[in-house]
Formats: C-alpha cells, sequence, structure tokens
C-alpha cells in the first residue's frame, strides 16, 4: 500500500509566545529543503546554529534546526526540526516560507499518523493514534470555525461566492450553447476577476496587519528627563518595571514591556528623556531614544504640565503626526500646574501617573490610534496566518493568470480551469466548495432548458 | 412456468440503457435475454430526436471506445450534424446530431437480433426471483419466469409510471405505452429504497402545419463531426451491409442533412401561461416527483425568470420520413385545450395541428447511492441498475450505465472483478462516481462543469483514455484495439518529436503554441490521420493546463489505490464523527478516495481510515 508522498510542515509547539518555538517538516523533499535553506544537509541528529533566510534571502531568524534521516525519525521519513525565537511571528514566517518552498501545511495529526503508517509505532498503538488524530482536528476545527465565524469568514464567504458567480456565468456559456443567453459578457468577468483580485489582495495585505498584530504596535514613551515616562511605563503594565525616582535621568537606557489594549497588542518602550545638556553615559541613553523612535509605530509624549511646553527636537517633530501621537500632561495632582488645554498639534490627555488619574482617557486615545493601524478590508479586521496567506497566493496567481486569458481572448474552458484552482485554493481556507455551487447559481442565474 | 434454459445475463427493458446492456454482456459471450414489454419500441426516443450535446456528445463516443453501439447506430440514422462549441476549446467541443427516430430504433432492433448469443422476448416483467439475498431470475405477465446468474434492471421512467396532462392522469411510462406496476413492490421487498422523480416531455406538431417563412433556418455542419472511431463511416466500406450482410437500415453518415428551425415565445404565450398555472399538474400539486433545473417547464420559465421576453424554441424534424415535429423548450404539463393556445401563439405556429400533446411523467428510482461503482445493488447480490431507475435522465447517460451494467453483470456471471471506470478516465466515470458517492435529488444529467478534469476529456480522445480497458476486457475485435493501440503509439511519437525536434526557429511545439495556424509542421506528420493530428495538435497546444490537471490525477490516484473492506463497521470505529460515519456507513465506498468525495467527510475521517487500514493490514502479514 502506498501512502501519498508530500512533505508537510507545521508548528511542532503550542501557538503562542514561548522561549522557543519549534517548526517541523517531514517527507521526501526535506533533505532538498534543508538543503535550499541552509546550503547543507548536515549530519543526522546534529543540531546546527545556522541563519533562517526565506525564499527572497532576507533574514528571518538565528535557529537551531536537527536533521532527521528516514526511518530513524519520529515519522520515518527525512524530517527537520527547526527551533527558532518564540515570537510566534518568526515561527509564522518560516511556516509560509516552507510552504512557499512546495511543503505543505500538515492536517490534525499528520506527523503521528506517518509514523503510525511508516511502522514506527506498534500496532497497540492504533487506537491512540486514532484518538490523537481526532482530538487534533476537533481542536483544528474548533479554532477555525472561531476564526470563520468572525471577519476572516465572511471575507471568505463573500470571495466564494463572487468566484462562483463568475464560474457560473462561464460555465453557462460553455455547457449550454445552444440557449438562448444573454451575450457573453467577457468584460463583465474581467471586471469580475480584477474586483476578485483586488479583494484576494486586500486580504493577502492583512497578512502585514497580522505580523503588526503578533509583533505588537511598537509605542515609544518619550519626554523630557523627569517628566514621568517611567511612572507611565509602570501604570500601563500595572507593576513596577522601571525603576523611578524623583532625579531626572533615572532611565538610561531602554525597557520594554507588552500590554494589551483593547485588543491591541502594545509594546511599549520606555526612554532616556531628552535632555539637551546631557552627560556623556545619558547622551548614549538619548541616542537610543531617537534610534527606538524611527522604528515607532506610535509615540506616548510625556509632558510635565507644572512646567513651560517643551520643544520637540526636529527629527522627532518631523515623524510624530496626530494620527500617531498622543500628547500625554502628567503630573496634574501637583497643586502648581496650569492646564494645557489648547494644544492643537496633538490628541492629549490629562493624567497623574502617580495617583492613576485620567488613565482611561490615555488609554482611549491610544486605542483609537491603534485602530489606524488596521488594513482596510471594507470595514472588517481579519488577521491571517501562513496557510491561509499560501492559498491565497495560490488563487490569487491562479486570478492573475484568468485575468490575462481572458483579455488575450483565450477560450474560457481555459479561464474556468484556472479559476477553479483558484476555488479550490479559497476552499483549503474555508473547507471543500462542492462543483453542485457552480451548478446551484447557474441555474438561479440563467433560463437554461430547451 | 419456467423457461427450459437459463441465461448468465438477463436484462429488463430495452431502452438506451437495455440495448447497451444487453450488446455488451452478449458480445463479452454471455448467454443474454432481453426482456422488453414491446419489441417495436426498442430503444425509442421518448423524448427529443437527438443524440449528444455538451458532454453527452463525448459520453457517446466514450461508449463507442467501450464497443457500444450508440455512436455507430447515431452516424448512421443521424439527418444534421453539429459540433457545438466550435471557436471554443477542442475539449469542450461536442458532437449533436439530430436521428431519424424511427430508422435508429429499427436499426438497433435489427442489430439486436443479429446478435449472436442474444435472445430477445417480448413480455412485462413483474418481479424478480431471490434466493437467499441474491437475485436469480425474473417473472413476467404470461407467467414464465426466467432465471439468471444476474439480472439487469433498466426500466426508464415506468416504474409506477404515471403521466399528467393538465389534471388528466394516465399510467404509463410513455404516452401510448404501459405501467410497470408490480416491480416496484418486488424491489421494495428486497429492502431497495425508492422515491419519485419528475420528467416531461413537449407536444409534437404537424411539418405541413408549420409556417416556416420568417423562422430561422439551423442547418447541419458541412463537414460533419461524427460519433464512431471505427472504420463504417469509409464511403468505401459499405456500412449498411455489415455483419451478416443482411440489408440493414441506414445511410452514408452526413449525407442528405435536413435543417431544424428555431422560433420563441409571444407575451400572449407568457399570458396564457400565466393565467392557466392552476391547471398545470406541476403547479396545481399534482406531481410529487422532483424535475430536473436544467429542463424547465414552459410554466417554470414563465414563473421563475419572468423579466425574461422571450424564450427560444427549436422545431426538430423527427425524421426522414414523417412530417413530425419536435418543439425543443416547451415541455408542459398544462391541459391539452391551453397547450393548444400556446402553441398557437408562438410564430409560424399559429396554425398548426397538435399530434401528441406535451406531457409530465412521474415515476419510480432508486436513489444510486445503493449501489457498488460497479452497478450491482449493495442490497441485493446480482442484481444491476442502469438508467433512469439510477436517477438520471438522457439517453446518452442511461447508455453509458447500461454498457457498464451489462460488462458487469457478464464479469459477475463469470466470477471475474468489475469494470470501474474512474473519474478520471471519463465522463462516464465522473456519472458513476457521482451517482453513487453523492447521490441525486433531480434527474442527474452530465455536465463538461461536473468533471474536475475536463480538459482530459476531449472527444477525440476517448478510445485513447480508455483504450486499456476495451484492451482488458477485449471489448473491441483485435484489428481495432490494434489500430487504437497504434494510432496511441504515432501520438505519443508526434508528441515527442514536436517538442524535442529542434528547427531553426526553436522546436515546432513553440511555433504552435505561438500560432497553431502560422506553423509551418514536418510532411510527415500532416500525412498522419487527421484524428491523430488534431490529438497531438491539442496536447501540445495546451501542455501547461493539460499537465496540471495529470498531476491533479495522479495524487488524487493515491489515495484511489487504498481499498476499504467491505466489512468495515464505521459505527464502531473510534474517533470517527458521528456525522461522518453515518454517512459512511450509508455510501459505504470502495477506497479512500470516494471516501474523501462525499460530502461531509473530513481529511481527518480519512486519516483515521488510513490509520484503521494500515493497522488491518499489518495485523494480517506481521
Amino acid at each position: 500500500m502506498s501512502f501519498s508522498g508530500d512533505t508537510i510542515a507545521a508548528l511542532a509547539t503550542p501557538v503562542g509566545t514561548s522561549a522557543i518555538a519549534v517548526v517541523r517538516a517531514s517527507g521526501p523533499q526535506t533533505a532538498d529543503l534543508v538543503r535550499a535553506i541552509f546550503g547543507t544537509t548536515p549530519p543526522p541528529r546534529l543540531a546546527q546554529h545556522a541563519a533562517y533566510r526565506d525564499r527572497n534571502g532576507a533574514l528571518v531568524d538565528d535557529v537551531l534546526f536537527t536533521f532527521f534521516a528516514g526511518p530513524n525519525s519520529f515519522t520515518g521519513e527525512d524530517t527537520v526540526e527547526i527551533s527558532c525565537h518564540g515570537n510566534p511571528f518568526i515561527a509564522q514566517k518560516i511556516l509560509g516560507d516552507l510552504f512557499a518552498r512546495g511543503g505543505r501545511a500538515a492536517e490534525a495529526g499528520e506527523f503521528s499518523k506517518r509514523a503510525f503508517l511508516n511502522g514506527r509505532m506498534d500496532l497497540s498503538q492504533t487506537e491512540a493514534v486514532m484518538d490523537l488524530i481526532h482530538a487534533r482536528s476537533e481542536r483544528a476545527l474548533a479554532a477555525a470555525n472561531l476564526q470563520l465565524r468572525g471577519a476572516l469568514g465572511r471575507q471568505m464567504e463573500s470571495l466564494i461566492s463572487q468566484l462562483v458567480n463568475v464560474l457560473a456565468k462561464i460555465e453557462a456559456y460553455i455547457d449550454f450553447p445552444d440557449e438562448d443567453l444573454p451575450l457573453e459578457g467577457r468584460q463583465a468577468v474581467q471586471d469580475q476577476i480584477a474586483q476578485l483580485l483586488i479583494g484576494t489582495s486586500r486580504l493577502l495585505a492583512t497578512n502585514q496587519y497580522g505580523e503588526l498584530l503578533r509583533e505588537g504596535i511598537k509605542t515609544v514613551i518619550l519626554g523630557e528627563p523627569n517628566a514621568g515616562k517611567s511612572s507611565l511605563l509602570n501604570r500601563l503594565v500595572g507593576r513596577d518595571r522601571a525603576l523611578v525616582s524623583p532625579e531626572p535621568g533615572t532611565t538610561r537606557d531602554y525597557l520594554e514591556d507588552r500590554v494589551v489594549l483593547g485588543g491591541h497588542w502594545l509594546r511599549l518602550i520606555d526612554t532616556a528623556g531628552l535632555n539637551q545638556a546631557a552627560s556623556l553615559l545619558e547622551k548614549r541613553g538619548v541616542d537610543k531614544t531617537f534610534e527606538q523612535a524611527a522604528g515607532a509605530d506610535l509615540f506616548l509624549w510625556v509632558i510635565d504640565s507644572t512646567g513651560p511646553l517643551p520643544l520637540l527636537p526636529p527629527s522627532l517633530a518631523a515623524r510624530m503626526t496626530p494620527r500617531n501621537t498622543v500628547a500625554v500632561f502628567n503630573k496634574i495632582d501637583l497643586p502648581a500646574a496650569p492646564r494645557f488645554d489648547r494644544l492643537q498639534a496633538f490628541p492629549f490627555v490629562n493624567i497623574s501617573a502617580l495617583q492613576g488619574v485620567g488613565l482611561e482617557a490615555l488609554q482611549a486615545a491610544v486605542i483609537k490610534l491603534a485602530e489606524s493601524f488596521h488594513v482596510e478590508t471594507g470595514d472588517e479586521l481579519v488577521a491571517i496566518n501562513a496557510r491561509h496567506a499560501h492559498a491565497l497566493e495560490q488563487a490569487k496567481a491562479c486570478l492573475v493568470t484568468a485575468g490575462q486569458k481572458i483579455a488575450s481572448g483565450e477560450s474560457s474552458e481555459l479561464v474556468a480551469s484556472d479559476l477553479r484552482v483558484a476555488l479550490d485554493a479559497f476552499g483549503q481556507i474555508s473547507g471543500k466548495i462542492d462543483n453542485e455551487k457552480i451548478l446551484d447559481q447557474l441555474f438561479a442565474q440563467f433560463c437554461i432548458g430547451k | 412456468m419456467i423457461y427450459k434454459t437459463p441465461f448468465d445475463v438477463i436484462v429488463c427493458g430495452a431502452g438506451h440503457a437495455g440495448v447497451e446492456a444487453c450488446l455488451a454482456a452478449a458480445r463479452m459471450g454471455s448467454s443474454t435475454l432481453l426482456l422488453t414489454g414491446n419489441i417495436d419500441t426498442i430503444a425509442q426516443m421518448s423524448c427529443n430526436p437527438a443524440i449528444g450535446g455538451q458532454a453527452k456528445g463525448q459520453m457517446v463516443r466514450e461508449i463507442d471506445a467501450l464497443g457500444g453501439e450508440m455512436a455507430i447506430n447515431t452516424d448512421v440514422t443521424g439527418i444534421q450534424f453539429r459540433l457545438l462549441n466550435e471557436s471554443k476549446g477542442p475539449a469542450v467541443q461536442s458532437p449533436r446530431a439530430q436521428c431519424d427516430k424511427k430508422a435508429y430504433q429499427f436499426r438497433l432492433k435489427h442489430t439486436l437480433e443479429l446478435q449472436p448469443n442474444l435472445q430477445l422476448f417480448q413480455a412485462t416483467v413483474t418481479g424478480l426471483i431471490y434466493k437467499d439475498g441474491k437475485v436469480v431470475g425474473c417473472r413476467t405477465s404470461l407467467d414464465i419466469d426466467f432465471m439468471g446468474q444476474t439480472v439487469v434492471i433498466t426500466t426508464g421512467t415506468f416504474l409506477r409510471g404515471l403521466m399528467h396532462v393538465g389534471q388528466n392522469k394516465n399510467e404509463g411510462g410513455r404516452l401510448g405505452d404501459f405501467s410497470a406496476k408490480t416491480l416496484s413492490g418486488s424491489l421494495l421487498e428486497a429492502g431497495i429504497e425508492l422515491q419519485r422523480l419528475k420528467t416531461g416531455t413537449p407536444p409534437r406538431i404537424l411539418g405541413r402545419s408549420i409556417n416556416f417563412a420568417g423562422l430561422q433556418e439551423q442547418k447541419g455542419d458541412l463537414e460533419p463531426t461524427f460519433f464512431a472511431f471505427h472504420d463504417t463511416r469509409d464511403p468505401v466500406d459499405p456500412f449498411h451491409v455489415e455483419q451478416t450482410g443482411e440489408r440493414r437500415i441506414g445511410w452514408k453518415p452526413g449525407s442528405e442533412q435536413v435543417s431544424c428551425w428555431m422560433t420563441h415565445t409571444t407575451p400572449e404565450s407568457a399570458r396564457i401561461v400565466r393565467d392557466n398555472l392552476h391547471q398545470s399538474a406541476m403547479y396545481s400539486g399534482e406531481i410529487a416527483g422532483v424535475g430536473p433545473r436544467y429542463c424547465p417547464s414552459i410554466e417554470d420559465k414563465f414563473v421563475r425568470f419572468a423579466d425574461k421576453p422571450r424564450h427560444l424554441l427549436y422545431l426538430e424534424p423527427e425524421g426522414r420520413n414523417t412530417n413530425e415535429y419536435y418543439i425543443n423548450g416547451l415541455s408542459t404539463s398544462l391541459p391539452f385545450d391551453v397547450q393548444l393556445d400556446l402553441v398557437h401563439s408562438i410564430p409560424g405556429l399559429e396554425q398548426v395541428q397538435l399530434l401528441r400533446p406535451a406531457y409530465a411523467v412521474e415515476y419510480d428510482f432508486a436513489p444510486p447511492t445503493q449501489m457498488f461503482p460497479s452497478l450491482e445493488s449493495r442490497k441485493v447480490e446480482n442484481l444491476f441498475l442502469a438508467g433512469q431507475i439510477n436517477g438520471t435522465s438522457g439517453y446518452e447517460e442511461a447508455a453509458a450505465q447500461g454498457l457498464v451494467a451489462g460488462v458487469n453483470a457478464a464479469l459477475k456471471a463469470r466470477g471475474a472483478p468489475p469494470l470501474i471506470i474512474k473519474r478520471h478516465e471519463a465522463y462516464i466515470g465522473v456519472l458513476i462516481d457521482d451517482l453513487v458517492t453523492k447521490g441525486t435529488t433531480e434527474p442527474y444529467r452530465m455536465f463538461t462543469s461536473r468533471a474536475e478534469h475536463r480538459l482530459l476529456f476531449n472527444h477525440g480522445s476517448a478510445e485513447l483514455r480508455l483504450f486499456e480497458h476495451a484492451n482488458n476486457l477485449k471489448l473491441l475485435s483485435d484489428s481495432r484495439l490494434g489500430r487504437i493501440s497504434s494510432k496511441i503509439d504515432r501520438i505519443a511519437y508526434w508528441e515527442n518529436c514536436l517538442e524535442t525536434h529542434k528547427t531553426a526557429g526553436g522546436p515546432w511545439a513553440d511555433a504552435i503554441r505561438r500560432d497553431k495556424t502560422a506553423a509551418v509542421l514536418p510532411a510527415a506528420f500532416m500525412a498522419e490521420p487527421k484524428e491523430a493530428r488534431e490529438e497531438v495538435l491539442y496536447r501540445v497546444t495546451y501542455r501547461g493546463y493539460l499537465d496540471r490537471e495529470r498531476r491533479q490525477v495522479e495524487k488524487l490516484k493515491d489515495v484511489e489505490r487504498i481499498k476499504i473492506p467491505s466489512s468495515l463497521d464505521y459505527l464502531a470505529i473510534p474517533g470517527l464523527r458521528r456525522e461522518s460515519a453515518l454517512k459512511l456507513h450509508q455510501i459505504r465506498p470502495q477506497n479512500l478516495g470516494q471516501a474523501g468525495r462525499i460530502s461531509g467527510v473530513n481529511p481527518s475521517d480519512i486519516s483515521i481510515l488510513m490509520v484503521l487500514i494500515a493497522s488491518a493490514l499489518r495485523a494480517e502479514k506481521p
């Protein structure tokens, strides 16, 4: 008996942030994959340190990888395990790259299934393996259902119904040439394919947004020394993360922590104060602040409300806009505080980090800005993972070809062939799509029947 | 009484399924009996007088590639030939022919009469004879019992057939014919579930009462495309003197073609139908059976597509020696007087005489998921079913099943494994796989869009695709098998040669893909027969697409090869979801590929089955 011999890949460690994530691939092309990625096939079972570069040569992460030659592996096939840093984004990126190089997403329990089929488990484990496949698939199904019930599901449903619609149109003219159908509108079909391409590309673009979600929105807290930046960080993360003191310049390096605000994952970075006349050590801290600010998505500009409105260094002022900055007037608990109510440049809030006053308003202001990072996908927000991205890439490629074919006047069964592959790719995300759907649409749309 | 000699195969019903079934069985050497209620209506075209069309035309060529009779019979009795979709690619081009209805019938009747190993007998089958859960013969209205090792049932619309013309109801499977009233009970008794379907047919009119002036003429192709692959159409080979040298009905294929005519409904037609909807058998709730969506009645058309100003109608001649015309597109179950008004509201038909009214017919069918892919019943061993009893519609769909059922009944009678045509090999494979795996809720008709790999199913490749089956089972003559085999070799040779042989401007194949009409090709290639040449050009031109479909097929074959033991108790498998277990238990797929196509069965269910099967195999061979 032969079992299908393609190469499968999946995350072997639980999804989420842990210190290390392991991506595993198994199948006949594993050795080729390892050679293509790392340049060599190392001796089996020896962990190697290497840089993981994706298909385009971009560095993804420093990883440890171990190659196992079949049959002496868990599955009995050639296998590789790649340990990367525990950021789920990195693991997804590696997985996505493996798919792009010809791997396929493993089904629930498929590694164990292969181990069993290749005789790496004995017969007494038959039921255990079947139970495992069942349990994993139930979990995967629950997770997928959750996703499909949400925004992704709605986006997919709309793409699929559009595609079924186009296919029904094309099929009607293929299968019913003698019918009295309205004139075959190739231009309309071409327009619909173009629409589908836009929809698919938009959904794919959320892959980038997904990265943002997974990595966190980089939020830099900056301001004059002793404005209360570290107190604010501590307030936001809800514990004493940063050392605070009334002494200006206490924070000389930057500090980082993560916090979830209104469903957004923020990477908070507390920086050294922007001190004009700084010591050499402080100066180095300020340089790092500029470095962090250069890659920031959001700014929290902390201002001591008891003092005069400080000036921003020009390089920072250029990057800060009302769409990415909140001015945070701190220390309103102090009696001498004059209120700055008329700052025009940025949205602002008044708080006391010390006493915890005004934090809700600050959170609301930050959430409002975080939302602007959402990619426009109609009015829905979607984040897709590596497997989805791979399927969408496939669909996109076929839609592009179909669009070209129809534009160059090629025969419509070829256009249909490409569109069907695209439909299958959509089906990888939303579940198998029955042919019958196309016929249902066809008979609903056209009066067929001599 | 019991008839004195038992048969290997008994075929009940002589429609398009029955004739292919009995011919196939007899040609394979089985002693075969054909029972029909009326020998004069063998292979009657109960509906339109045409064979072929989209997907169906390809299927007729597949029937020919497996030794069936439909193709040659159509060629020889055809009165108009058209290749549909000529402007599109070869994969979706389909031959279609209008036939002389009576010539078609009489030629097939004569073919059956001349067929060695085949006996014809006129008697209505009233029931089946069972023994130990197997069928062993059938009872007839003449109180003669016939015994057979296998029985093929092809009842068409006759199983408790009930015809409707408005509120008027008549028992029968076809106007003027009888209804098989007791056979249903015999099937139910054996545990076979039955349901109702409905189909309809339009009025027939007298040609000399039609005013053709002003109607658009539809002529046949100047260069007709035929269905049969064999050489009987060769003008030097007098096809009407075949086999025994007896004079046969028929003419030189493509000669003296006749025209069809096009007309359309009017606003007046719409008004007549709408005003009388309550009298329509279908709209007044008289009919319980489900009708086909692709062949709606005129009532349906006006109701469901109310904004469509008019509906196209074709007037099709029923033969050379008759003045009867078929109004394609005007199927209805309205009362006769309304039909008359309706027909008279149509341009060209204002004064027309109705010869036969339109009617709807309801009949029993056995949901086809109760069969194995061999078309043998899972409930009763040695019982095969083909045609409309399996929920299909169309002469071609029926003939295809009849052929497979006949071959398999013969194989079963001699204890040989069945012929299973896969869905990636032919439309016949798609047809049978859909029926036994998914079942159907309306009369099932083949469409090219039902085939995942239709680019591989161009009509010209039918005898190449099915050669292995034909060769293994010797369904064709040795000389014909030899010709196909060398044709396959020639095509492979030229495919390779055009692809690899370098000319000054690169391989010929590149020139073909750039512009097929401008490419200058080697003289030796141009000297090959047209069919072989066209196949090579098709494969070269569409290489990328065909390769992609072939790769998909290869992947599919892997899971198709993993057989599921027939004794498997799905309901007792741990980990299988209840919904899947029930579906699998109901359909009982033969292999993992088929299991995966059942709606509601997930990849994880297939994984679990795979583990279970592997485990069983390992336990057998430690």
